[in-house]
């Protein structure tokens, strides 16, 4: 075998290989159970929806596997090995912005904090930045306070300190819920080329069904209390997506209409 | 400036010029013995002369060191023990019931205690005016860092930062404003205890000069000394708000 075949080989044999693991992960909060005997594998490089109705465990399934919460019984594992603290190649991106953001440090400066506890040489920092803030469309805003800027810069912003981590992993939690319709599309398609092209792994919460089918190679829905998997759907609409003949696709109606009713039934 | 900052600002001079004004009438119809109450122009030739005879300046000079010296003691010991307090849960728990104790003692309660253990010393008087001085910084602090954005923790711990980087660059500059407004405070608690420990102790400052001027007599120079304590502690407070701004500058960004 040529060494690119084995190469090839190897890395097809990664790709197999879950990055982000739940093994029969149970979580108690408070004598409640949260989270009960969940078992996920989430694909290097795939892209991750969570659904679901409202106070069923979205969250805290992404803390789990952010390292934020460990689980009461089971693991989460992160390659193979098992989370017991947030990592820096797994970034989170919060969905209350303006309170994951540093009020008293400037756009560039929030950006920085992430490249201070990397370790980035002092130097060769505002070239960093300056690329990252053109990478998440808000080039000159870099002496802005996260105050003066609207709630999609900020959350803009807050993408780009993520990304100054040079994560592999994203999590995202309903990180447009507080957008607008427009400023929503915009950031989606952001995600998508800013995630896509660099293989990127990502698990991302959202309310809205639509969002979850139009971003994901694999839409979850949870089931309430517990916490746990009720559907699992793949999505194979082609990519790159697009705004309007994605959501136009007989295949994005038909995942549409059955997570509607995976939604419905949940709420009865 | 707008007009309406502007007009405040004319009607506050007004007011003062007033109240001079109507301070030296009263003293000109010798309403009140000269020998309690001498007129502003008394008081301020009596300011003048002590300046230029250099008695004053020293004096100005004594009671600046030991507000300053207190101020800045009261503030470490406050801002650390307030940063140790208020950033653990079980310590705020364990602690505050003593704080609460040891708040509302009035300060002249230590002050025999003080005197008792350290003489009527400088070393004394550096204490009491910690010690008075440390309270307001000390719960402020203890309310700022308490009171730190738990998403901000986060941030930092998925940036997996080190403890003293969370410290300094998430607790201290979020709890900036509170500390800062404990220490505006503080200043003129520590203002006061100087005058008060000079006067009790002897020692050099304008608590001393006040003192002395009382029993003389010399009511010109007391007021001499009373109007330059104000002085100091309405310059010390622009200095501080002024400060204050400069640190604060992204309180005011959005506006
Ligand atoms: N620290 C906690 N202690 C006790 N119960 C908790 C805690 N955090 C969350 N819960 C409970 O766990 C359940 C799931 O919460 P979670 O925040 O994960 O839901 P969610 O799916 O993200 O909801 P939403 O869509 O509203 O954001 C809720 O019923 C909530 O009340
Ligand atoms: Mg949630």
């Amino acid at each position: 075998m040529s060494v690119v075949a084995r190469l090839i080989e190897a890395r097809a044999a990664r790709r197999q290989k879950p990055l982000i693991a739940f093994n029969a992960a149970t979580l108690r909060l408070g004598g409640k159970t949260i989270i009960e005997n969940l078992d996920l594998q989430v694909r290097p490089g795939e892209f991750l929806c969570i659904v679901g109705a409202s106070g069923c465990g979205k969250t805290t399934a992404l803390r789990l596997a952010a390292g934020l919460y460990r689980p009461t019984s089971g693991a989460v594992t992160f390659e193979g090995e098992e989370i017991t603290e947030p990592r820096r190649e797994v970034a989170i991106v919060f969905q209350d912005y303006g309170k994951a953001l540093l009020p008293w440090r400037t756009a560039a400066g929030n950006i920085s904090l992430a490249l201070e506890a990397s370790r980035v040489p002092a130097r060769e920092r505002g070239a960093r930045i300056e690329a990252l803030l053109r990478k998440v469309g808000l080039p000159g805003h870099a002496d802005k306070y996260p105050t003066e800027m609207s709630g999609g810069m900020q959350q803009r912003l807050q993408i780009a300190r993520c990304l100054a981590q040079e994560p592999t992993t994203l999590l995202m939690d309903e990180p447009f819920g507080a957008l607008d319709a427009m400023t929503r599309q915009g950031l989606q398609d952001e995600v998508l080329s800013l995630t896509q092209a660099s293989e990127t792994t990502v698990i991302f919460v959202t309310h809205d069904l639509d969002e979850a089918i139009y971003l994901g190679d694999r839409v979850i829905g949870l089931l309430p209390h517990p916490g746990r998997i009720g559907i699992e759907l793949d999505v194979d609409l082609p990519r790159p997506r697009d705004q309007l003949a994605t959501r136009e696709h007989p295949e994005f109606l038909r995942l549409r209409r059955q997570l509607f009713d995976f939604i419905k039934a949940t709420e009865h | 400036m707008n007009r309406a900052a502007i007009l405040w600002r004319v009607a506050s001079v007004l007011v003062a010029a007033g109240f001079i004004a109507a301070w030296q009438l009263v003293t000109n119809l010798k309403l009140v013995s000269p020998v309690f109450l001498p007129g502003p122009d008394r008081a301020w030739a009596a300011l003048v002369r002590g300046f230029s005879s250099g008695d004053l300046a020293g004096k100005l000079i004594g009671t600046l060191e030991h507000m300053t010296y207190g101020w800045f003691a009261a503030s470490i010991a406050g801002i650390a023990l307030g940063a140790l307090i208020g950033s653990s849960k079980m310590m705020r728990a364990y602690v505050a019931p003593s704080l609460e104790f040891l708040r509302p003692l009035p300060v002249s309660a230590i002050i025999p205690v003080a005197i008792a253990m350290l003489g009527l010393t400088q070393g004394m008087a550096l204490f009491v005016i910690a010690f008075g001085a440390i309270w307001p910084i000390m719960l402020a602090t203890i309310h700022g860092f308490a009171a730190v954005e738990p998403r901000l923790y986060e941030v930092a711990r998925s940036l997996q930062m080190s403890r003293t980087a969370i410290i300094g660059k998430i607790a201290l500059p979020s709890a900036l404003p509170d500390i800062l407004a404990g220490m505006r405070l503080s200043l003129t608690v520590a203002l006061i205890l100087s005058v008060v420990c000079e006067i009790l102790a002897g020692l050099d400052g304008l608590g001393h000069w006040v003192l002395l001027s009382a029993r003389a007599f010399r009511s010109a120079d007391l007021f001499a000394g009373v109007i330059l304590l104000g002085a100091t502690g309405y310059l010390t407070s622009i200095a501080m708000s002024l400060v204050e701004q400069r640190l604060l500058a992204w309180q005011t960004a959005a506006r």
